[in-house]
């Protein structure tokens, strides 16, 4: 999904809990935070976490300058279940 | 190599392939850009038709001016009880919102998307619904794309 986007012309960027799964995938950039799948953008209800996520998930759309390449994310959340 | 007694043995073990890259370069500064959101995590809107748990290629607009509460996700692949309690979780349109208001980014696109990753149909993904979902932001003028999945 992500390749086809890119492939079209708009830039993108993923948020990926599994980031060997993302890499495998092909993708052109992606972020890391230590997250389980189901929360990739941070913790629920966590607004402070969330917009840190997006916040520096979008600054790397401009920073990261070659495809295939995955940022860890400094943020790290435990899901109770 | 010459000390091989066999010639064109291979591993029998399964090697993935990655695929070649794309790339689309950024063009402006984010506080030019018009991000569009794009989840895997099978969001849709209450009184749209639920996914197809067992694997299901299609995918639904989920509009930034929604209410959380009218928002829900049908998945068949990962644990829905944190988006469940916060579809921002997977769907953070509500921070995005948050950062264009702060002027971070200029705005959050109109029709955003769902869809539920992680198997299903690959074939029909990569034919059809990738394509689809392309064009759609593609026609709304959108920047740049953030994605959730993997």
């Amino acid at each position: 999904m992500q390749r086809a986007i890119e492939s079209i012309g708009i830039p993108t960027i993923i948020i990926a809990a599994l980031p060997p799964v993302v890499r495998q995938a092909g993708t052109p950039r992606a972020v890391a935070p230590l997250v389980p799948m189901g929360a990739n953008a941070g913790a629920p209800h966590d607004i402070e976490m969330q917009t840190a996520i997006c916040r520096e998930t979008l600054q790397q759309l401009e920073e990261i300058e070659s495809p295939g390449k995955i940022v860890p994310l400094p943020y790290e959340y435990h899901a109770m279940i | 190599m010459s000390l091989t007694v066999v010639k064109g043995l291979q591993s029998e073990i399964f090697v993935p392939i990655t695929p070649p890259p794309v790339w689309a370069p950024v063009t402006k500064p984010l506080n030019e850009m018009i991000i569009g959101l794009a989840t895997a995590a099978g969001v849709h809107r209450k009184d749209d038709k639920k996914f197809n748990l067992a694997g299901d290629f299609g995918w639904r607009q989920v509009d930034s001016d929604s209410k959380p509460e009218d928002l829900m996700v049908s998945h068949g692949g990962y644990d829905n009880s944190d988006v469940n309690k916060d579809i921002n979780c997977m769907f953070p349109y509500e921070r995005l919102k948050e950062l264009a208001a702060e002027g971070f980014i200029k705005g959050v696109a109109t029709h955003n998307v769902g869809f539920m990753g992680g198997g299903g149909n690959i074939q029909k993904f990569t034919d059809e619904t990738g394509p689809a979902i392309a064009k759609f932001f593609k026609e709304q003028g959108v920047d740049a794309v953030l994605m959730t999945a993997g």
